[in-house]
């Protein structure tokens, strides 16, 4: 009797839980274990075989072509600026907007409005700021910084490529700070105003310190988002000037969808998911071990 | 002391006005986008800044018909809603027996279905495209809001197990000596309890899949009966590369929907993100 009934329950675990494996097996292992394969082959995407090369690709990554190795670099500078940036602006903007303001809340909503919008439009809008929306503001004052070729060159283009980014997702980072500082015990920020604490020292030695769960949090989110930018470059840029705003992302689906280069493509994305790893962990690890308990 | 404050009324004047100026800028090149839709093509050119001398609605009634608007947001609107549905249901219903039954099959259960969270998309798009070709979910929308549920579930498990932990077991015993079978106590009692975090999962996974772009490029961009709204904003902006007063306009119609949604539901929204963060 008793085992009838625990043969019953061990059916029914599995029939709740075996979707969600199937799913993720068919759309996300079975690409993954594909990816790897190709990764060691020459392979079109239309011939129906696939031929076997070895290390041959990676080779051709590291010591051929610096292609890939720009866009690592690239990427590597984009996700630095990217999560400094995001995570300065954003602080700074949730503490003036954590005050007592009536318009707070709309405000709020302001800065959030972009990250609600598809970053490939966000993409176009600035590609009209930059060109049509500039060129008028030089006009009308005769600034240089106006006059700038902010997408033509390659040095611009990059900080371009990185404002937008920042643009769009500040919103994000902004509510979770919010978040984070009405959450803070209010005894002991009163506590440091008894004391005698400044606002600047109060800011530094206590608020600081207590965010520290949220620090983690968006730092991790701004590093994994920056390290997957795609959608903005390519609207905004499409890698150029030149190929000095690709970034990995583009670069694999420019290898594989453009160039037909299937198998280069593959060995370029197993590299990307063990850079991605490696990096998330390491920052994961560094950020959450020096989180302060109250 | 009166001196004092003024002074402290005159610094929290300015600090307001210099927010708002910030607030202002911020948003400005939404401003301009809308603003520019209802330009003929001749005054963005000549000033991108100025008003419109009149609104241009020809702009509107042109890509509304060349781009197949209401289509467009049919798809999003089936592709979303499906992905959705399986997220939730299929997520849900894994959380709860790897909380309630665990042993050693939950165990490895829980690991075969959170890892997939490391995996970036990129890393695996080249052949997911072949394998979906191979179980033909490429090409339609339902397909392609089915492939949704295989990468909405990790996440959505990993929310929803973590809130599971907090419902007391002693509902599921009393539900079970009231005579309620398994299904029945996950249904009418568990599911409902978890409100507040479907809530979370569904603010989410909307955001993400209504303004994905590259997996719907993979997958529906061969026909413009199955395109996307911004997978066709896309395609018709590049081909009106330099008519601004199209391309505007195929902007506004794009994220207006998001907006307005955003707007009546900024609340909601804003939690369901933060949550969707701390938690993920």
């Amino acid at each position: 009797m008793k085992s009838k009934r625990k043969r019953k329950e061990a059916l029914e675990t599995v029939i709740y839980t075996l979707p969600a494996i199937v799913l993720v097996t068919m759309m996300m292992y079975i690409p993954f274990v594909m990816s790897g394969y190709y990764s060691l082959t020459k392979w079109n995407g239309i011939a129906k075989d696939a031929e076997f090369i070895g290390l041959e690709n990676f080779r051709t990554i590291f010591l051929e072509s610096s292609e890939f190795k720009d866009a690592l670099l690239f990427t590597g500078k984009y996700t630095i600026l990217f999560m400094v940036f995001s995570n300065v602006f954003a602080l700074a903007l949730a503490v003036c907007l954590t005050k007592k303001l009536k318009i707070a809340n709309v405000l709020r909503g302001v800065f959030f409005i972009p990250y609600i919008m598809s970053m490939t439009i966000v993409g176009f809008i600035w590609k009209f700021i930059f060109t049509q929306g500039f060129a008028k503001l030089y006009d009308i004052t005769g600034w240089g910084v106006w006059n700038l070729s902010w997408l033509g060159d390659p040095k611009i283009a990059f900080f371009s490529v990185v404002m937008v980014g920042i643009w769009q997702s500040l919103g994000f980072y902004i509510v979770l700070y919010i978040a984070g500082l009405q959450a803070l015990p209010t005894d002991v920020l009163e506590a440091a105003v008894v004391d005698g604490a400044s606002n600047r020292q109060r800011f530094f030695k206590v608020t600081l310190p207590l965010l520290g769960p949220s620090i983690t949090t968006c730092v991790f989110m701004s590093l994994t988002n920056g390290l997957k930018v795609f959608d903005i470059i390519l609207a905004l840029t499409k890698g150029g000037p030149g190929a000095s705003t690709y970034s990995v992302t583009l670069q694999i689906y420019k290898e594989a969808f453009q160039n037909n280069h299937y198998g280069l493509g593959s060995a370029e994305s197993i590299i990307y998911f063990l850079v991605v790893l490696v990096v998330t962990q390491f920052v994961l690890k560094l950020f959450s071990s020096r989180e302060v308990e109250l | 002391m009166t001196g004092n404050k003024t002074k402290k009324r005159i610094k929290r004047i300015i600090f307001l006005i210099v927010l708002l100026l910030v607030a202002l800028i911020y948003i400005y090149p939404v401003y301009l986008m809308y603003m520019n839709s209802f330009k003929p093509f001749g005054e963005i050119v000549k000033d991108a800044i100025a008003l419109p001398s009149h609104a241009e609605l020809e702009n509107y009634t042109y890509v509304i018909n060349k781009i197949d608007y209401f289509r467009l947001f049919g798809n999003n609107v089936l592709i979303t809603v499906t992905g959705i549905a399986g997220i939730v249901v299929f997520s849900s219903a894994a959380a709860y027996m790897l909380d309630r039954r665990r042993s050693k099959y939950t165990k490895l259960a829980h690991f075969l279905i959170i890892t997939p969270m490391l995996i970036p998309f990129q890393t695996i798009m080249i052949t997911l495209l072949k394998a979906m070709n191979v179980i033909h979910l490429s090409g339609s929308r339902l397909g392609l809001g089915v492939q949704y549920w295989g990468f909405g579930i990790p996440m959505a498990t990993f929310i929803f197990y973590n809130f599971m932990k907090t419902i007391p077991r002693e509902l599921d015993e009393s539900a079970k000596i009231d005579g309620a079978s398994t299904t029945r106590t996950f249904i009418s009692v568990i599911f409902p309890l978890l409100k507040s975090v479907t809530v979370t999962v569904i603010v989410l996974d909307v955001m993400w899949i209504w303004n994905d772009f590259l997996l719907p490029l993979l997958m529906v961009n061969s026909s413009n009966k199955t395109k996307t709204l911004v997978l066709a904003a896309y395609t018709f902006i590049g081909q009106m590369n330099t008519k601004w007063h199209y391309a505007m306009t195929a902007m506004v119609l794009a994220v207006t929907p998001s907006i307005i949604i955003f707007v009546l539901l900024q609340k909601y929204i804003v939690e369901g993100v933060v949550a969707g963060a701390v938690k993920g």
